[in-house]
């Protein structure tokens, strides 16, 4: 019987959506260019050469090395493509994923990915081309909202504000904007630098549907314990309980 | 019940912030993008800066160079209320620089030393057979309180320190022993009976006994010259010299010898730990600072101790500005940031509120404080319902999201909360930790983020070492420190680990947490910074109330 990985726990939409998003088995949404997402990644130019730090694998004569001969590299690594990074800022506002699970998501399913998790971003670095690619599958898919989630390589201050009146996350370089037919553009790439032309990319979900697809856990949605005088724990919480206590009891070793 | 536990302490700090007439729980707003001209004090730093380039004759501040021209406050710059208090103050005056108190108290501790009569009167009494009396010990405080602020004793033809400068430095003895205490001239005392509540006095006159000891407070302004570790030798010299005269003794002899080898080694109690090598710090530096003795010398617990949650908060109080702003944030980092991390402890009434619903919560359940039983049942019902609780605020009231705009701060306030609780309710600091550190993952669970890339490490493998018998990583919270494993580079901990060092003693109805002596040493009367209210004093630091010590205007031509 093949193995089939649980990842998370829980009945709940957050705990669905959690596995989707672990297992990377997404729905995609929208099909943005390459080209635009690579305009607001902001590191070469579209249709730039890649540039490169070393030559491609097979040119540098690798040594014997069984690990070499186990992982084949990933198109940047074989190419000898710089490092390169895409950042994210969710809002709390139930925007589709949250830090923890884009790292999940990039550690489970993306091959030479190094995922870093902070509370306002989260960074995924790769080779240049793998990290393009990555990227556009974010974009693309339902961890993806256009106005509660967008790419900001500095200056992310915005997951846990006030929403703008048109439902839009704030920025406070305003890399993102509504326009007026219901589309939301990058005007500016994640690093604040104005780009050439807006880049549309597409329409914001409705609430309804953020509440549907959001992972995060909040009293005013799918609850993680309760509220105040009425508490009722996800599975979740439970399974979490039970972590805690058995990290504790391990450290407590008098032999 | 849910009355009971919900005061929303908070709302009135909101309501101060953002206006009496605004909708705390609405998720939406107008960013108006209004610029740094909003806030009164960056209007005052750039007037300032625009009056000193001339001087200067090069660029200096400017808020429109920040992100290639767009200058902060593009969200509304909202002020701080500090906890408990009236002050409302600018953010920008909870940055230590910009804040006297917060200096003040930082250099309190830096500049204090503990040392032992006890060991110089035997050597006095039975290698050179001088008689010790009250009368000798008063005139040779006497003595002391004219030569420790930097004055000659017995040589000739030698500088001083101009007294204006040095007002701040005294003397004071203490002891368990009330035969002794009431033969003290009392402008030399510090009076354990008067200044502590009753149990407490009795419990410090016991565990200090018939030992004697001076708390010495260097001037503040040789410490901001130097730094702490000077603050023994300053001290000993002083000491020395001060027994010579006092007694008649010879400047050379060898008796001299086991006098200062007493003050700078035998009989000290340094404030803080010499740290490790690549930290390159010498005593009575901040890194090296115990929570045990951060907690004792914060005074709440003896001006309030019916309400430990108050003594607890205070201490986080002391403990963030301390470890955070100043070193993590200025010793070990450097730059501004780290200033956020901290107040968000302090102010606006959030960690009060969320350790107040604690433990109404914990005395509704248990009956009293220290009266729950420290097990991990208890631990994960209090820091579970704490948690929740606060992370529920948070969802309804968008404002207080905002206002605690980052992860860690969000994460230390509802650990801390989490911690505090269960340190007073089961009487044990341990237990308190144990709390802390589930909060933390409760935390990361609910929202799929905690803070920044420290908290992963140091808060996920945390609740392994609460109990641990490992001799690095197990000791009892009051003993861990500033540069304990793991902790040693993490902003947003250190402070309320503090905290929770002392809400376990608070709840027990302790008169200290760690070091009897600490303890005593900070009721001095005499101190600059107010130890008894840590959050009020901060307030009066940045309303520009406060007169901190190590002035040098005295010596300097009017500005």
């Amino acid at each position: 019987m093949a193995y089939t990985p649980q990842y998370y726990p829980g009945n709940t939409s957050v705990g669905a959506n959690r596995r989707k998003h672990m297992s990377g088995n997404l729905e995609k949404l929208r099909d943005i260019p390459e080209a635009d997402v690579v305009a607001i990644m902001g590191h070469r130019a579209p249709g730039a050469d890649y540039p490169s730090t070393h030559p491609p694998l097979k040119e540098m004569g690798e040594p014997d090395c069984p690990i070499r001969q186990l992982v084949e590299p990933t198109p940047g690594a074989a190419a000898g493509d710089r490092v390169r990074y895409s950042q994210f800022t969710d809002s709390m506002y139930f925007a589709p994923s949250i830090p923890y699970w884009r790292s999940y998501w990039a550690a489970i399913n993306c091959r030479g990915a190094d995922p870093g998790t902070l509370s306002g971003r989260q960074i995924i670095e790769a080779r240049e081309r793998d990290i393009e690619a990555y990227t556009k599958k974010l974009m693309d898919s339902e961890m993806t909202d256009v106005s509660r989630c967008s790419m900001r390589g500095c200056t992310v201050h915005g997951h846990s504000l006030r929403l703008e009146e048109n439902g839009m996350m704030f920025d406070m370089l305003a890399r993102t904007e509504m326009g007026a037919d219901g589309n939301v553009y990058y005007v500016k790439n994640q690093v604040g630098i104005p780009l050439d032309k807006k880049i549309n990319v597409g329409k914001p979900m409705s609430e309804e549907e953020l509440k549907k697809r959001t992972t995060i856990f909040r009293y005013d949605n799918i609850s993680f314990g309760g509220k105040v005088g009425a508490r009722k724990f996800d599975e979740a919480l439970e399974a979490l309980h039970h972590m805690w206590e058995l990290r504790t009891k391990w450290g407590f070793r008098p032999e | 019940m849910a009355k009971l536990h919900t005061k929303k302490l908070f709302v009135r700090a909101l309501t101060k912030k953002f206006g009496k007439d605004f909708d705390l729980s609405s998720q939406k707003t107008e960013y108006k993008r209004l610029g740094p001209e909003q806030s009164a004090r960056k209007r005052e730093f750039m007037e300032y800066a625009k009056k000193l380039e001339g001087k200067r004759g090069i660029s200096f501040y400017n808020p429109y160079l920040h992100c290639g021209g767009v200058p902060l406050g593009q969200r509304q710059l909202v002020p701080y209320k500090l906890s408990s208090t009236e002050y409302i103050v600018e953010g920008d005056d909870l940055h230590f620089v910009n804040n006297p108190a917060m200096q003040q108290m930082w250099d309190d501790i830096r500049r204090t030393v503990i040392v032992g009569l006890d060991m110089a009167h035997e050597v006095l009494e039975k290698r050179l057979g001088k008689e010790v009396t009250p009368e000798t010990i008063n005139n040779y405080l006497e003595i002391l309180n004219h030569a420790m602020p930097g004055a000659a004793v017995v040589q000739e033809h030698m500088v001083e320190t101009h007294p204006g400068l040095v007002e701040d430095c005294n003397v004071r003895v203490f002891t368990g022993d009330d035969d002794l205490a009431d033969e003290i001239d009392p402008q030399y005392l510090i009076d354990i009976n008067k200044l502590f509540p009753t149990d407490q006095a009795e419990q410090l006159k016991a565990a200090i006994g018939k030992t004697t000891w001076q708390a010495i407070h260097i001037p503040t302004i040789v410490v901001r010259s130097c730094d702490g570790g000077t603050t023994s030798r300053w001290s000993a010299m002083q000491l020395s010299m001060t027994f010579i005269d006092a007694y008649n003794m010879c400047a050379g002899e060898a008796a001299v010898a086991d006098l200062a080898y007493a003050a700078k080694h035998a009989a000290v109690l340094q404030m803080s730990d010499m740290l490790p090598a690549r930290r390159a710090r010498g005593p009575n530096n901040p890194g090296g600072l115990s929570f045990g003795f951060m907690a004792d010398m914060v005074q709440t617990s003896r001006v309030k101790p019916w309400d430990p949650t108050a003594v607890s908060l205070n201490v986080v109080a002391a403990g963030t500005m301390l470890y955070d702003q100043i070193w993590l944030g200025s010793y070990m980092s450097g730059g501004v940031g780290f200033t956020q991390y901290a107040t968000a402890a302090y102010t606006n009434d959030v960690l009060d509120d969320f350790s107040y619903y604690g433990v109404d919560y914990g005395m509704e359940k248990y009956g009293g404080f220290a009266k729950a039983p420290a097990n991990l049942e208890v631990v994960k019902d209090l820091a579970t319902e704490v948690t929740l609780y606060g992370i529920e605020q948070y969802e309804s009231f968008p404002t207080l999201l905002e206002d605690h705009f980052g992860g860690s701060q969000r994460a230390s306030v509802l650990a801390a909360a989490s911690g505090i609780t269960c340190a007073i309710m089961t009487g044990n600091s341990q237990a308190g930790l144990a709390g802390w550190y589930l909060s933390m993952l409760l935390h990361k669970e609910a929202w799929g983020r905690l803070g920044f890339f420290g908290y992963d490490l140091q808060d996920q493998c945390g609740p392994t070492n609460v109990f641990s018998y490992q001799s690095d990583e197990g000791n009892p919270l009051e003993l861990r420190g500033a540069n304990y494993p793991n902790y040693a580079m993490n902003v947003g901990h250190q402070g309320e680990y503090a905290g929770i060092s002392s809400a376990a003693h608070a709840g027990r109805g302790d008169a200290f947490a760690c070091n009897p002596l600490v303890k005593v040493a900070f009721a001095n009367p005499a101190l600059v910074f107010d130890w008894t209210d840590i959050r009020l004093c901060f307030g009066k630091g940045g309303a520009r109330e406060f007169r901190a010590a190590g002035e040098r205007s005295l010596v300097m031509p009017a500005v």
